[in-house]
């Protein structure tokens, strides 16, 4: 397997981007930063409204930044994004949005861009 | 949520003996949140499994992919292309995630890796309790928040506590046990949009 020196299969995620491409193009285009997404959200609503809530901030912080740099993201940067994409998300697939964004998708998928570098969450991990 | 326990090794591997190129599912739901099903379970149950079948000198390979909720079909898409490189499949989700692999890939074998058990609470890290066996009908509201089963003295010092011990005098029907067949449930905010047609 080749791997790059920061540790990461960059094969690995680009498959996942590619496999995805279109509706993932698709989705960052239609974005229109209008934050209508927040209120379906029960995180954002139980977390006085805190923006590192909203979906729209979720999936850009993540995988549009994935999608960005085509991939070519470093251990760290994903390690760091772990906490958004389990902590601030539950994959409760109840926001909504007007542009008909599929938001729960864009998380789903960088969760498993994560996942096939071996970063996820372990439900013991702050015990 | 739901609680399980990983099946026997032995028990694992006799369920998928005969299959050389096996892969195990694990589910990022309730089963990661009990320690049993995850990403990393998945990985150490297939080490487990590597050194069973090199010591057997079986010539089976597993490998393992973990998705967010086995029992979501939207969840289960990424594996369509995997699957059709395996003969058969493993999970590591609970019976209702095993049963949505299995509709969703009716010509591949697939074999619980685990033993599902409860819906139940955490207590400690890798403590759970059962809570609720999902009969369909719950009588919290009249029994303090105790599970009959769980014994009436409980729920009788409880409700005292509360001042409502006429909850317990009040006479219900009997218990319809309707977890004795196969539900499905649809939210009443949604139930337009799947009524039946009238003729
Ligand atoms: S995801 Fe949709 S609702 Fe949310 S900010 Fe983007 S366009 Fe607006
Ligand atoms: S799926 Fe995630 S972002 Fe969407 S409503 Fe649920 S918790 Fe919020
Ligand atoms: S498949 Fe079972 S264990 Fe996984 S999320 Fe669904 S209910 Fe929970
Ligand atoms: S009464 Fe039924 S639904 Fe309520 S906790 Fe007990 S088993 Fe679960």
């Amino acid at each position: 397997m080749k791997k790059n020196t920061k540790g990461v299969d960059h094969r690995k995620i680009k498959n996942i981007l590619d496999k995805n491409k279109a509706k993932i193009e698709l989705s960052m285009k239609a974005c229109a930063h209008c934050s209508m997404c927040a209120e379906s959200c029960f995180l954002f609503q139980a977390r006085n409204k805190d923006p590192r809530y909203m979906p729209s901030y979720k999936f850009l912080k993540t995988l549009g930044v994935i999608y960005k740099k085509k991939g070519k993201v470093d251990r760290v940067t994903l390690e760091e994004m772990k906490p958004i994409l389990w902590k601030r998300c539950v994959l409760c697939t109840r926001c909504y949005c007007p542009m008909g964004i599929d938001i729960p998708y864009l998380i789903r998928t960088a969760r498993s861009i994560c996942r096939s570098q071996d970063v996820y969450y372990r439900y013991d991990e702050d015990a | 949520m739901v609680k399980v326990k990983r099946k026997p090794l032995e028990e694992i591997a006799e369920s998928v003996k005969g299959y050389t190129k096996i892969l195990n599912v694990g589910c990022g739901g309730c089963v990661s949140v009990c320690l049993a099903g995850g990403q990393r379970e998945v990985k150490t149950t297939n080490a487990e499994l590597t050194l069973l079948f090199e010591e057997k000198g079986i010539n089976s390979r597993v490998d393992g992919y973990t998705v967010e909720r086995q029992c979501n079909a939207a969840c289960l898409e990424e594996l369509d292309d995997l699957v059709v490189r395996y003969d058969c499949l493993l999970s590591m989700a609970c019976g209702a995630g095993v049963q949505m692999l299995a509709e969703r890939y009716p010509s591949k074998p697939v074999f619980p890796a685990q033993n599902t058990v409860a819906i139940g609470v955490d207590r400690e890290i890798g403590v759970y309790e059962e809570k609720c066996r999902a009969c369909g009908r719950c009588v919290l509201a009249y029994t303090g928040g105790i599970w009959i089963p769980c014994a009436w003295n409980d729920i009788y010092i409880r409700l005292k506590q509360q001042n409502r011990l006429d909850d317990i005098k009040k006479i219900h029907l009997a218990m319809e046990w309707q977890n004795s067949t196969p539900r499905t449930i649809v939210q009443p905010q949604y139930e337009h949009l799947y009524a039946k047609e009238e003729k």
